[in-house]
């Protein structure tokens, strides 16, 4: 198997950025042929494609859009380009090279679903990406491709870009909608979930980037083309963020199911001269980390990666070889989440702030032995108890390290430094 | 009948008992005279009684480093007194990492059964019973101690340094 | 109205319940601390668990409507454990503030403690540091290291008094209350803000560190500010009255009570009151005692003409007190020149949306119903004219309670010595009273605190409350002064001191307070 190339075919072409290097390449086609067809066939050509949301929760669309109420009560289509989940950076590079893709993707859906308003959220630090998109908007709306009468079809949608403040919060959906909102980016109690109750208290479906651009080509080809790659469970393809310790990190397109292994020997390159694999992150930092020899049982496909206690996530593989500290890893998780947590609920907002304090506790040398257990206890007990999945999202990596890698904590412990940098903190972080 | 019955011979004469009790103090008596270390009875006031450390004397109210009150006046003694001889009125301090003292602190010591009840409670060692227990009071004597008499009385030389000091619990991050 | 199983106990509740409500109206115990009947439903404490059969996870109960058939434990050892936890989370970064906490006794954290905690606590990591004694306003002081950030408060401030003062700054464990640049939480129901505080962050200026609450006991009454007539419960010991918190009552004032109610307290208490009759005569002030001031008052009213003599009433007595005197007067002394003073008429009918109402005083309705019951209809004006000619020689006033709503007490005072003869019967002291010149009899009175009584508020509904307790045990209430005026001499009420304990009528209910959350529990004291 090998890369292939369906969302990401023309990447390379630097003219692809704009609408009329988009259009060249069979760009807004679809479009055409989607606004003539009924928009429930859409939504049941893209629930029979199989298609799994791509932005890290993998809850198939069509299912999703098919929670909304059969009424005419005006609905939104959220498109959710936070990409906070360190590590990945797909969403970027479709932001940057094709952002006509997102916006007929989202017209596409717009329209299946019958929404007449969609938002863009973008994380605020994507100077860059939202510039192109605002670039491609000012382009779609005067070719009249967005707007009132979408190239004559009746059907009206508006589409603005929202920056966003630097939260890691605002990717999930309720934060994101609250955020949208102008209160304070904090989750939503769930019930009522988005597609009844969401923006502004109307049916909202919130999608990832990958997502909507999907639906194109779901539409284009149907859907048992886009079931030609993947597996029975995990249909299509997916951008997967490959970083870390590889010769050749970056973004690459693979069909659902493709040996992990190979993407990181073959696709990227495999590990610098000199290093042997120790550990990967399949799917962001909140997906539990995988030993080398898990690593080679591991296909890219949700089913795969959940039978080894894992998760597919956003798709961002972060590779760490041998010479890298598995307590220092840890110390930089649990210190972002300490400080992304929007501090609602009691167990993330106290829990995430106490796996810090311990993990830069055992960092500095402070560390006792009982503190790796109680690492252990309060992550258990942070999981399943909150409004959003922060909190699991926090405890998940702790248990996987701490479990899977527990002779370097309990090094780090006694002698205080770390057993494979053989340095104290101090001097790794000078 | 609770009360004991001795019929025996010796018990029904007079004499008997009268001259063995009189024996007893004899034995005392010479015993006393010839051997005066052995004595137990104290020379008060030249020869006092060594109380143990652990002895519940009058109150000593403690002081922080600085010298000022130790206690935050949160009233678990004056809760616990059986005698209920505490009185307290608490005030707001204008130190905030301080935020709470007692303007008056009463103990009425003609109340006050030395029980210790208030040294259990107390949380941050603000209050001990201290050795002192030689206080008579004499003519229109105030059997009220205030917190001038309980912390700094003359026999406590500037006050009694308490164990709990709140600056290395805050510096520890408690 | 679908049926479910709490603990085994079959429950019918009302469509669209929420398990937490259901649960707190079948006197279930549940964990809580977010969760307020008065305000919206935040799901942040994570507090109140339960286990629904099912289900595999545990599930909050705040936000989780019953549906038919639902079977919900919250015994099982699972959700002990998770309700132990989640206390554990509460209190890592709590500070260890007890012995200066004001809350201590009636502490959230310190009931659920001793309830589903009672474990080692294995924090050894520094904890959060925050500001301490944080000036929120002109009436509460925030401690943001004492927060749980349960957001009653800024809910409060959103929804029921609807200023939203109040907000949650910083995110994650560094969160903290408080309020937005040069806005003080400055409204008139701010100190409803201390009572919905689970912990002791937000406190009272006025009540801050006077008193413990294990000291206090506590009885309801109706609050004497307004017309509104808001239940009360009032918290006192042998040294006075401390303090006053609003107590539901879904008729009249919900869960809420406004600032000005809360200061009813002050002129209950002994240093504000009158403690012994003063009798003005010729030779100056004398002093005696209440009933033989009113007995002396007696001799000069039983020579009185009905035409010299008239009653001045203010609408903060009793209806059975109105009842009593006024029938005195128009049967008696024969005279119907009974007056009522009024003391803001302009204001009279404001109303703020919330509870606070123009009409300050609490029997307005009551005292104009028994005044039209005995046929009464005179106007201040032909008081005015009376005192102006000489006409009426004689006046009987029954003054206020509550001083600060009568602007106008010291213009009264000046109007109505001009009668020759003056009784004043009055609960409070004032300085105005004792520089009158001429014969005046200040005869002290009780507070409603301390009588059994009916107020009725300004939609008509009659309230009655019972005696808390006794603050000056000499003073008169309106009907003994009445009686004894008359010259007739008060009923000795039979003794019954050993009735059983639960049917004592001053002894304080203890099932309703094992309803109310976070109560103290008072120990022997």
């Amino acid at each position: 198997m090998a890369e292939v190339k369906l969302l990401t075919e023309f990447y390379h072409l630097p003219e692809y950025q704009t609408l009329a290097g988009y259009k060249a390449k069979g760009g807004y086609e679809t479009l055409v042929k989607a606004l003539k067809m009924q928009p429930q066939a859409i939504i049941d050509e893209v629930k029979a494609s199989g298609l799994r949301g791509r932005g890290g929760a993998g809850f198939p669309t069509g299912m999703k859009w098919g929670f909304l109420p059969k009424n005419n009560e005006p609905r939104f289509l959220l498109c959710n380009a936070d990409e906070g989940e360190p590590g990945t950076f797909k969403d970027r590079m479709m932001m940057e090279r094709a952002p006509h893709q997102l916006i007929e993707g989202m017209i596409i859906s717009a329209f299946a679903i019958g929404s007449n308003k969609g938002y863009i959220y973008v994380r605020g630090e994507y100077v860059y990406p939202i510039e192109c998109l605002k670039k491609a908007l000012k382009e779609a709306y005067d070719a009249g491709l967005l707007g009132k009468n979408i190239l004559g079809s009746g059907f009206d949608f508006d589409l603005d870009v929202y920056r966003g403040a630097g939260a890691y919060i605002c990717g999930e959906e309720t934060g994101m909608i609250s955020s949208l909102e102008g209160l304070k980016g904090q989750p939503k109690l769930k019930p009522p979930f988005p597609a009844v109750q969401g923006y502004l208290r109307k049916p909202t479906i919130v999608n990832n980037v990958e997502t909507l651009a999907a639906v194109t080509y779901i539409v284009r080809d149907g859907a048992q083309a886009y079931r030609k790659n993947g597996t029975e469970k995990s249909a299509g393809t997916k951008l997967f963020s490959l970083s870390g310790n590889v010769m050749k990190p970056g973004n690459y397109e693979v069909p659902l199911g493709y040996p992990l292994m190979d993407l990181i020997m073959k696709e990227g390159g495999g590990m610098k001269p000199g290093r042997r694999l120790k550990a990967v992150i399949p799917g962001g930092s909140s997906a539990p980390v995988l030993t080398a020899e898990e690593v080679a049982k591991a296909n890219l496909d949700y089913e795969s990666l959940a039978g080894l206690g894992s998760m597919l996530g956003s798709g961002a593989v972060i590779v760490m070889d041998d010479s890298q500290c598995m307590v220092d890893m840890l110390g930089v998780l649990t210190h972002f989440y300490a400080h992304e947590s929007c501090g609602q609920c009691t167990p993330c907002r106290e829990g995430t702030g106490w796996l810090d304090k311990i993990l830069h506790s055992i960092l500095e040398g402070r560390g006792r032995l009982q503190d790796i257990d109680l690492l252990i206890k309060i992550a258990d007990n942070m999981k399943g108890k909150t409004i959003c999945a922060l909190s699991d999202a926090a405890a998940l990596p702790v248990l996987s390290f701490v479990t899977k890698f527990r002779d370097e904590f309990e090094f780090y412990v006694r002698e205080g430094r770390s057993k494979v940098k053989g340095t104290t903190y101090a001097e790794m972080h000078h | 009948m609770s009360v004991m019955q001795n019929n025996s011979e010796k018990a029904k004469w007079y004499l008997p008992g009268v001259l063995g009790g009189l024996g007893i103090t004899m034995k005392h008596l010479l015993k006393n005279l010839f051997n005066r270390k052995k004595m137990m009875t104290l020379n008060y006031p030249e020869e006092k009684y060594e109380y143990s450390p652990r002895f519940k004397g009058n109150h000593v109210l403690t002081v922080k480093k600085d010298g000022s009150l130790r206690c935050t006046a949160c009233m678990l003694c004056a809760t616990n007194c059986p005698a209920e001889c505490i009185k307290i009125t608490a005030a707001e301090h204008n130190d905030p990492s301080v935020e709470k003292y007692p303007i008056s602190y009463e103990i009425d010591i003609l109340r006050c059964v030395f029980c210790g009840f208030c040294e259990e409670a107390c949380p941050v060692d603000a209050i001990r019973l201290g050795p002192e227990w030689q206080t008579p009071g004499v003519n229109g004597a105030n059997f009220i101690y205030d917190i001038n008499h309980l912390a700094y009385r003359p026999t406590l030389r500037g006050g009694i340094q308490t164990h709990v000091d709140d600056e290395e619990r805050h510096k520890a991050g408690i | 109205m679908p049926k479910c199983t709490i603990n085994g106990k079959e429950v019918e509740v009302k469509e669209g319940t929420t398990i937490i409500k259901a649960m707190v109206d079948a006197g279930e115990r549940i964990a809580h601390y977010c969760w307020h009947d008065g305000l919206s439903v935040a799901g942040v404490c994570r507090l109140c668990m339960v286990e629904i059969e099912g289900n595999p996870r545990v599930q909050i109960a705040c936000n989780t409507t019953i549906t038919e058939g639902m079977k919900i434990n919250n015994t099982s050892e699972k959700v002990k454990e998770a309700v132990k936890w989640g206390l554990d989370f509460h209190l890592i970064n709590h500070p260890l503030d007890c012995p200066i906490c004001d809350q201590a006794g009636e502490c959230g954290l310190q009931d659920q403690y001793m309830e589903y905690g009672k474990y080692d606590p294995e924090m050894a990591e520094p904890k959060q540091k925050k500001k301490k004694v944080v000036d929120l306003g002109p009436t509460v002081v925030l401690d943001s290291e004492r927060c749980i950030l349960c957001s009653r408060c800024v809910r409060f401030t959103e929804e029921v008094s609807k200023t939203n003062e109040l907000g949650i700054f910083n995110r994650g464990d560094r969160s903290e209350i408080g309020t937005h640049d040069g806005m003080p939480l400055d409204n008139k129901y701010s100190l409803n803000t201390v009572d919905i505080c689970p912990v002791g962050a937000l406190t009272s200026k006025d009540f801050r560190f006077r008193q413990r609450v294990w000291y206090l006991k506590d009885a309801e009454t109706v609050c004497n500010g307004c017309a509104t007539g808001c239940n009360v419960k009032v918290y006192y010991n042998k040294e006075g009255f401390f303090r006053v918190k609003p107590v539901y009552n879904e008729n009249v004032n919900g869960y809420w009570m406004c600032d000005e109610g809360r200061d009813i307290y002050k002129f209950v208490n002994r240093e504000t009151r009158l403690l012994k009759a003063q009798v003005r005569s010729n030779s100056g002030w004398s002093e005696m005692p209440a009933g033989a001031a009113a007995k002396h008052a007696h001799e000069l009213l039983k020579t009185t003409s009905g035409d010299s003599l008239a009653l001045v009433l203010t609408a903060q007595y009793t209806v059975e007190e109105f009842d009593a005197i006024v029938s005195t007067f128009v049967n008696e002394f024969k005279t119907k020149k009974i007056y009522f003073w009024i003391n803001n008429k302009e204001t009279f009918d404001n109303f703020d949306g919330i509870l606070l109402r123009g009409d300050k005083n609490p029997n307005t309705k009551g005292l104009l119903k028994v005044l039209e019951k005995h046929g009464i209809t005179a106007t201040w004006n032909d008081l005015s004219q009376g005192l102006a000619s000489g006409a009426i020689k004689t006046v009987v006033v029954a003054g206020p309670e509550n001083q600060a709503v009568f602007p106008d007490f010291h213009e009264r005072v000046k109007e109505l010595s001009k009668a020759q003869n003056l009784i004043w019967l009055q609960a409070g002291k004032n300085e105005a009273l004792m520089s009158l010149t001429g014969n005046v009899w200040l005869i002290p009175m009780k507070t409603f605190v301390e009588k059994d009584g009916t107020f009725i508020n300004h939609a008509g509904l009659e309230q009655k409350f019972k005696k808390v307790t006794t603050v000056v045990s000499e003073a008169l209430t309106l009907t003994e002064a009445a009686l004894l005026m008359s010259g007739k001499n008060l009923a000795i009420p039979t003794a019954q001191p050993f009735l059983p304990l639960n049917q004592r009528p001053d002894q304080v209910e203890l099932e309703a307070r094992k309803k109310n959350e976070f109560v103290f529990r008072r120990g022997s004291l």
